[in-house]
């Protein structure tokens, strides 16, 4: 208790300084950073790059991006959904605007990105579903969006009928046009909050549509929104309440400055360079096999291949293989790696060395099992890291 | 761990539009339960289950891929040793049905060529929401000579009888199927406990 204390001062200390020192930022929260007083979300954001180490910056520069973040929400959600809604008056296909049975209606037009938008839907209904977080309301939805006229098509909005759409398309195709049971609002799964409340998954869902449209080059893939998932968490769930309400436009720049380091691995074609993903599988290997030369030839015997198991760990950055506190403080020691990110190589090659016993002795299918469901009920967090730490000593 | 416990192994693949229910048939199919709370699959998953067909213990190893396109990469070095392949899409999105074709041609470019496959087409149980006929899955299977079943992992519906039926037209082509197999591929280390290099 009284060394948690300590810490805490330590932390305190660091963190009260002026011009911040990032070196015993990242030696600190490295350690595992402290949620009281929210120490996680601000060393997160330093070592994330959002906020810059000249303390008496910070409001200012908040300030400023927080203000960009509302700019891009107008601009390509706002905007775009007022002339949808335009060109559909100009059309004359208001009347039937949301259940309008011709596919090429203005506001579908307008809409080329409504696939990836189904895509982020789909994903960011299932966030985290073992934790109620996600689906509760946020107390900071974002004010343009609730309060927009009804002449705007919000992401909800468009969701809503694009699902509509389609059912009423294949409807046609069937030749039954029964628009009254089309007009009947969709089934449970579709369920969302009233107007004028928004879910912590709808602003994680914004996040990534914005991110998305702003690097078309990227656009959205599957995964991302478990990148997103523990820094908005984060924020959002600080104690502070300047943090809380400022969740959504931090972790959008915190995240777009976490997948400039890290997006090579959401790239395909990036597959089989030397920074994609299968690079990072073979560095996990080459690493296993140097650390435990009889433990790799096992692997290798049994053609247990990092693409069944490391390419989530690495990809998610090990997100879907710990329970959401764990996977936090995993990441304290992610971010405040200054080689980012070796140590999360270190930290997967010490998981199989934990695993090593069992390795060596299971048959195929239960070591994929064991991989694939890794069991951190015995095999805790703390001794991962603690190991992986070790590990970077010798 | 020496004594085996199975007389054939096979190994299956379940592929199709992501959100079409893939995880949830294998889920349906080994765990007997649903699950509405599935997050995407990223990369590959992993199921086994043991059946019996024709008196024998048939262990079946399953394949579960994610269904965005950015993991084919990935996923696609399966299918070269997959014996079936499940081809999956979901009656109440069109989309999903009209990539049928596509995952086809992904599968003459990668598979086997004596590959095993299945279509199904997922979610039956809400008939409300149909977009595909029903007459269209089974016309697109009957001009590739596949065979075609609606199931629901919701309602339980041909869940079983989709795999069972993979299964059994792997076995019923498998050399040898009375004594112990050969040209299938078992896996070589199935026994060797803790052998050391
Ligand atoms: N009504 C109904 N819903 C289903 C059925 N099967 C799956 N679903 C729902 O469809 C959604 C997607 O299911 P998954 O099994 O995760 O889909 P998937 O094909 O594995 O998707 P990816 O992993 O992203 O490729 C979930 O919300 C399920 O609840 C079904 O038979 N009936
Ligand atoms: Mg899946």
């Amino acid at each position: 208790m009284a060394a948690y204390k300590a810490r805490l001062e330590q932390f305190k200390d660091a963190l009260s300084k002026s011009e911040l020192d990032i070196k015993k930022i990242r030696e600190l929260s490295f350690q595992g950073c402290p949620f009281e007083s929210g120490y996680r979300s601000i060393c997160w954001k330093i070592l994330l790059e959002h906020l810059p180490l000249k303390r008496d910056e910070w409001p200012k520069h908040l300030q400023r991006q927080r203000a960009t973040y509302k700019q891009f929400i107008n601009e390509l959600i706002i905007i775009p959904g007022e002339k949808a809604y335009l060109g559909a008056l100009a059309d004359g296909k208001l009347e039937d605007h949301p259940l309008n049975p011709n596919p090429d209606s203005q506001w579908s037009v307008q809409f080329k990105d409504n696939d990836m938008l189904m895509q982020i839907d789909k994903d960011c209904r299932r966030l985290c579903p073992d934790l109620s977080f996600f689906q509760s309301a946020t107390k900071f939805p974002c004010n343009e969006i609730i309060h927009a006229k009804s002449n705007v098509e919000t992401l909800r909005k468009r969701v809503e009928h694009t699902v509509l759409k389609s059912e009423t398309v294949g409807r046609n195709r069937l030749g039954i046009t029964n628009m009254q049971s089309t007009r009947r609002r969709t089934s449970d799964e579709y369920a969302l909050l009233p107007d004028g409340q928004e879910a912590h998954w709808e602003v994680v869902e914004r996040i990534l549509f914005i991110y998305a449209k702003l690097n078309p080059g990227l656009n959205y893939v599957q995964g991302m929104n478990e990148i997103l998932g523990p820094i908005y968490y984060t924020f959002a769930s600080d104690p502070d309440p300047e943090c809380k309400e400022y969740a959504e436009a931090d972790s959008f720049f915190c995240f777009t400055n976490l997948m400039a380091e890290i997006r090579d691995h959401f790239i395909k074609t990036l597959d089989d360079s030397d920074c994609g993903i299968g690079y990072s599988m073979t560095r996990l290997m080459e690493e296993i096999h140097i650390r435990d030369p009889c433990l790799s030839h096992r692997m290798t015997e049994q053609d247990l291949k990092p693409q069944y198991f490391a390419f989530r760990w690495i990809t998610l950055m090990l997100s879907q293989e710990f329970p959401l506190p764990d996977v936090l403080r995993i990441w304290d020691s992610l971010f405040a790696d200054k080689n980012r990110f070796d140590f999360l190589i270190t930290v997967c090659c010490s998981m199989l060395i934990l695993l090593r016993n069992e390795i060596l002795s299971n048959d195929f299918p239960s070591n994929m099992k064991l991989l694939q469901n890794f069991p951190y009920t015995t095999v805790e967090v703390i001794k991962v890291i603690s190991k992986a730490v070790e590990m970077l000593h010798r | 761990m020496a004594k085996k416990t199975y007389d054939l192994l096979f190994k299956l693949l379940l592929i199709g539009d992501s959100g079409v229910g893939k995880t949830c048939l294998l889920f349906r199919f080994s765990d007997d339960a649903f699950n509405t709370t599935f997050i995407s699959t990223i990369g590959i998953d992993f199921k086994i289950k043991t059946v019996e067909l024709g008196g024998k213990k048939i262990k079946l190893q399953i394949w579960d891929t994610a269904g965005q396109e950015r993991f084919h990469t990935i996923t696609t070095s399966y299918y070269r040793g997959a014996m079936g392949i499940m081809l999956v899409y979901d009656i109440t999105n069109g989309k999903s049905f009209e990539n049928i074709s596509k995952w086809l041609r992904n599968i003459d470019e990668h598979a086997n060529e004596d590959v095993e496959k299945m279509i199904l087409g997922n979610k039956c149980d809400m008939e409300d929401k149909r977009q595909v006929p029903k007459d269209r899955g089974t016309s697109i299977a009957q001009e590739h000579g596949i065979p075609f079943l609606e199931t629901s992992a919701k309602a339980n519906i041909n869940v079983d009888k989709g795999f069972m039926e993979l299964a059994q037209a792997i076995l019923n082509k498998t050399p040898g199927r009375d004594t112990e197999p050969k040209g299938v591929d078992i896996h070589k280390q199935e026994t060797g406990k803790g052998k050391c290099c």
